[in-house]
């Protein structure tokens, strides 16, 4: 579903990505940690197009197509979808009109009619119950006086809405308490299906709890330095990066 | 609906000026329809919804006297090219809160007097300037004694060839202490547009709180990333962001049905961009 | 606890103007009054070369057509330009060799002033061009400067010496129409200060001009000209004081300063003319125009502590005509009983990815009006620009006024420009604090107001910011408690 081989970015003269090597296939869960600034949030924002970051060498390859080609909504239509960590407030831009453009686009990518008003309505009641999501939120203008858990929720609550093939979820679990990881982490279990594939970006184990991984790879200054199953991130837990970055200290 | 029909169907009144005491309604709004002159005298204690609009090219005059403890509640709306010149007096404890929306090459001058202690006012003003629009919103709230408070809040946007200008003044007379007035002014510019912002502060009271403050473009490439993540064209996000930026003024109107009509107004003349 | 600093606000005499004496030496002047005559003979005495007189010639005819500015927020009242004297010249009782030579009056007067013209000058680091009534008397540190190709010296000096240059550049920022005041400096400006940096240079101190109006009835017209080749840098100190009198003196100056590719302008103003008196009578009318242009890279930053003058009109600007230049504007503008100020700045954003910043910290005192006025321009082709101000306003009493007047064009979409202002006044609970801990109201206000104008201070180079901190206690002294 996607390969990425050799991939380098940068922002300004500095390079955060420094060959990137990485191969998801449909069904499969990864995890990707890492210490803070190695490299693993501009991942996320390079394979979704973000044009703070220049990417200077590499190739990656999504549903078979060039990625690196296509333009950010372009990337979205075709089923990539990234979490984000930090997600944006839209002033003034409802959610219910917000995600609806994005619905029906989505749709025409695909060859589909778009949604009438009263399919869409019942389609937002429908997977606002995915992740709990308070129903008064979708009234409200997008992510603007969400609280940090209703940010996450409403993350994963859009993932429901758009059914994507790839979900890269960047630190989906920071700053949520217990009942709000619960929630959010079940909610992507649920999303889960043999023919999709989840990428979870986090520092912490507690998420692989919920969203058990196949994969674990560990970031470190823009290389993946070493990938496992789901015991690595519990070593990763237990006794820190140190074992594993003293090699690639300068 | 237009404003027209909203008058046959009943839905608003048709005034032309005079007092307004207890011998009159006021269950309805008011309106005034491109209204040369209009003067108006609010009672005491009386609270009154009132439209002044302007479908056709128009000069006009209005003058308010809003008398102690009543309440005003203003909605204009600017259809066609029209200069307008406002002027509201406040007596004691009265309360005005004015939404005034420029949609057309529209000159429109408010001129708030505060004469009464403890009276408040609101003004939430927007212009959208398109094509070879020149649209001038001039605002200014004079605070002539002590304990009032002001609030405003004006947002522009300017597309094609268009100029939009903002001319703010608050004044706070000496002795007006413990004045409270703020206001805000954003604007979003673009393609050639001119953007023209002068927010003034006049104040020879030391009591105060007074601030102002003014934008002209803004930071927008994280929420064009995200909407375009979520597969809105960068085209569409942009609709969308600037619908999003007048909104909040919009959605202070409080005078229905107005406020359907002003909110389509404003989405048909945002399209045009 | 309220009622008591307000006892005090209003009980307390105003402080006497420090600087206020006069040198009692001897000077050579032309008669009062401004004609043709008058200018030529400045010219003449000046041993100026034709080309100059010329311009003084072209810049007072267009002069005569012009009328007083009037838009901005002073009240300022009848000026008679036919009965100011516009040149005094200290006469030199002969050619001056050394520093033993100077008058030793004069040498008092600047010892009064502080001014550090001797030996410990080195230790200081610190090169002056003083100019006392128009002419300039000593420079120093010249042979240090002229190592790597500086100069500095007075403009009548590089009008002899130098000038290609100053043909070159004098009038290319600030023309001698571009307003009132700027025909009539143009027209009569008797000394000033001339710096040229060359390319690639550091200068390797501050160089500073210390001016100060003595002669009774004289106008001082100033002329500085600062040239930063590419790639130099140089930090510029001007110091202003003037003696004590009744009457109103004019002051009109123009300073120039061209920043080329890459070079780097910091021009520090310290302003302490004398104010007037409590009632307001006397004081200098300050009305100068200063305005730099920079190429690309080029970056000039306008730092000014204003606390003197009767009235003063200023608007310290920057052209950002090269692409990728910056331009900055800081300053602390303090009035007190009857003074009037009206400062502030321009940036006209013409070049790409040009960015400004303005921090204006107004303080108005007993009966004054302090005002700050500001453009702020973006022209078509002016790709992301960016600017932010901020200018905030401090009232102390209740007879004053604080006034913010900003003007905001834009023709440019990738613009991003924020403006904010905010009017308060010290706050008693910042007063009572103070005051619980043992400290006076009066020295509680000094240092909030210090605190108040710090991010504006801390621009300063450090011999100058002590300075600066004193006046502004000076200056509050009698406004508060």
């Amino acid at each position: 579903m996607l390969k990425v081989e050799n991939l380098h970015a940068s922002v300004g003269d500095k390079e955060i990505l420094r060959g990137i090597n990485l191969e998801v296939k449909a069904g499969e869960v990864h995890a990707i940690m890492g210490p803070n600034g190695s490299g693993k949030s501009t991942l996320a924002s390079v394979l979704a197009g973000n044009e703070k970051f220049t990417v200077t060498a590499g190739e990656v390859t999504f549903m078979g197509e060039n990625l690196l080609e296509l333009p950010i909504e372009e990337r979205a239509r075709k089923g990539l979808f990234l979490g984000f960590q930090y997600p944006v407030e839209i002033p003034g831009v409802s959610m219910a009109n917000f995600m609806k453009i994005a619905v029906n686009e989505k749709r025409k990518y695909e060859g589909l009619e778009p949604l009438t008003a009263a399919e869409f309505l019942r389609l937002m009641r429908e997977k606002s119950a995915v992740v709990e999501l308070d129903s008064k939120l979708t009234a409200r203008a997008v992510n603007e006086g969400f609280s940090g858990g209703e940010k996450k929720k409403n993350e994963i609550f859009q993932m429901a809405m758009l059914e994507p093939k790839l979900s890269i979820l960047d630190e989906t679990d920071s700053g949520l308490d217990i009942d709000a990881l619960r929630i959010v982490a079940t909610g992507v279990t649920r999303l889960k299906t043999a023919e999709n594939a989840t990428v979870v970006i986090t520092h912490y184990q507690r998420l692989l709890d919920y969203i058990v991984p196949d994969f674990v790879h560990v970031l470190y200054k823009g290389r993946i330095i070493y990938s496992g199953d789901k015991s690595l991130a519990l070593k990763l837990e237990k006794e820190g990066y140190d074992w594993l970055i003293n090699d690639y200290k300068e | 609906m237009t404003i027209e029909q909203m008058i046959e169907s009943g839905a608003l009144r048709l005034f032309e000026g005079g007092v307004i005491d207890g011998s009159v309604d006021t269950s309805l709004p008011l309106i005034a329809l491109n209204a040369k002159r209009l003067n108006a005298k609010v009672a005491e204690g009386l609270s009154v919804r009132l439209v002044v609009a302007y479908t056709e090219s128009c000069q006009s005059v209005v003058e308010i006297d809003i008398a102690q403890g009543a309440s005003v509640e203003i909605v204009e709306v600017y259809l066609a090219d029209s200069y307008a010149n406002i002027t509201i007096n406040q007596a004691e404890d009265s309360q005005c809160k004015t939404l005034s929306a420029l949609l057309s090459s529209s000159n429109a001058t408010y001129t708030y007097q505060l004469n009464g202690r403890n009276a408040s006012n609101t003004f939430d003003g927007l212009f959208i300037a398109i094509g070879a629009d020149h649209a001038t919103l001039n605002l200014t709230t004079r605070h002539l004694v002590s304990d009032c408070a002001s609030r405003s809040l004006i947002k522009g946007v300017s597309a094609d060839r268009a100029t939009g200008e903002f001319h703010g003044l608050v004044y706070v007379a000496p002795d007006a202490q413990r004045t409270d007035a703020q206001q805000q002014n954003r604007n979003i510019e673009l393609d050639n547009s001119h953007i023209v912002a002068l927010p003034q502060l006049e104040i020879y009271a030391d009591d105060v709180r007074c601030s102002h403050g003014s934008t002209v473009g803004y930071s927008d490439a994280e929420a064009i990333f995200y909407m375009r993540q979520r597969g809105i064209s960068e085209a569409d996000a942009r609709r969308l962001q600037i619908e999003g930026f007048v909104q909040d003024v919009v959605s202070r109107c409080n005078v229905e049905p107005v406020c359907c009509l002003v909110a389509e107004a404003v989405t048909d003349k945002l399209s045009k961009i | 606890m309220k009622e008591n600093n307000n006892d005090i606000i209003t009980s307390l005499e105003s402080k006497e103007y420090e600087y206020g004496f006069t040198t009692d030496i001897e000077t050579e002047t032309l008669p009062k009054g401004l004609n043709e005559g008058i200018v030529r003979a400045i010219s003449e005495k000046k041993g100026e070369p034709e080309w100059m007189m010329e311009y003084r010639l072209k810049a007072f005819r267009h002069w005569q057509t012009m009328s007083l500015p009037t838009w901005a927020h002073l009240d300022i009242p009848d000026i008679d330009f036919q009965d100011i004297i516009y040149y005094a010249e200290p006469k030199p009782k002969k050619k001056l060799g050394s520093m033993d030579e100077v008058d030793p009056e004069l040498k008092r007067t600047f010892d009064k002033l502080g001014i550090p013209l001797e030996e410990q000058m080195a230790l200081a680091g610190v090169a002056v061009d003083a100019v006392m009534d128009s002419v300039s008397v000593k420079t120093t540190f010249r042979e240090t400067l002229a190592e790597k190709g500086i100069i500095f010296c007075s403009i009548s000096e590089a009008i002899r010496e130098y000038p290609e240059l100053v043909r070159k550049y004098l009038g290319s920022v600030v023309s001698y129409a571009d307003n009132f005041y700027s025909a009539l400096n143009a027209a009569v400006f008797s000394d000033g200060s001339f710096c040229y940096i060359p390319k690639g240079v550091r200068c390797p101190m501050e160089l500073s001009t210390y001016f100060r109006i003595n002669a009774k009835g004289t106008g001082q017209f100033e002329r500085t000209l600062i040239v930063a080749d590419e790639g130099s840098y140089v930090s510029y100190l001007e110091g202003c004081t003037a003696p004590q009198r009744d009457e109103n003196q004019l002051h009109a100056a123009v300073v120039e300063i061209v920043v080329e590719n890459n070079a780097e302008v910091k021009y520090s103003t310290v302003q302490n003319w004398y104010p007037g008196d409590k009632e307001g009578k006397g004081g200098v009318y300050n009305f100068v125009t200063k305005r730099g242009l920079c190429r690309e890279n080029a970056r000039l930053s306008w730092t000014q502590v204003e606390t003197g003058s009767a009235i003063t009109w200023k608007y310290p600007s920057c052209v950002l005509a090269g692409d990728n230049s910056v331009g900055e504007f800081y300053s602390v503008a303090m009035t007190n009983n009857y003074q009037q100020a009206d400062t502030g700045t321009k940036m006209i954003h013409l070049g790409r990815n040009t960015r400004s910043r303005i921090v204006s910290k107004g303080i108005s005192a007993g009966r004054s009006q302090n005002s700050y006025r500001g453009l702020v321009k973006i022209a078509p082709k002016a790709e992301n620009a960016r600017n932010y101000s901020q200018c905030d306003s401090l009232l102390i009493g209740d007879k004053c006024g604080a006034h913010t007047f900003p003007h905001i064009d834009c023709r440019n979409k990738t613009a991003m420009l924020e403006h904010e202002a905010t009017t308060s006044k010290i706050s008693e609970d910042q007063l009572f604090y103070c005051n619980q801990r043992g400290i006076s109201t009066e020295d509680a206000v000094g240092l909030i107001v210090n605190g108040y104008a710090k991010e504006v201070l801390a621009k300063l180079p450090m011999e100058f910011a002590v300075e600066a901190q004193k006046l502004l206690a000076i200056s509050l002294e009698g406004s508060v408690g």
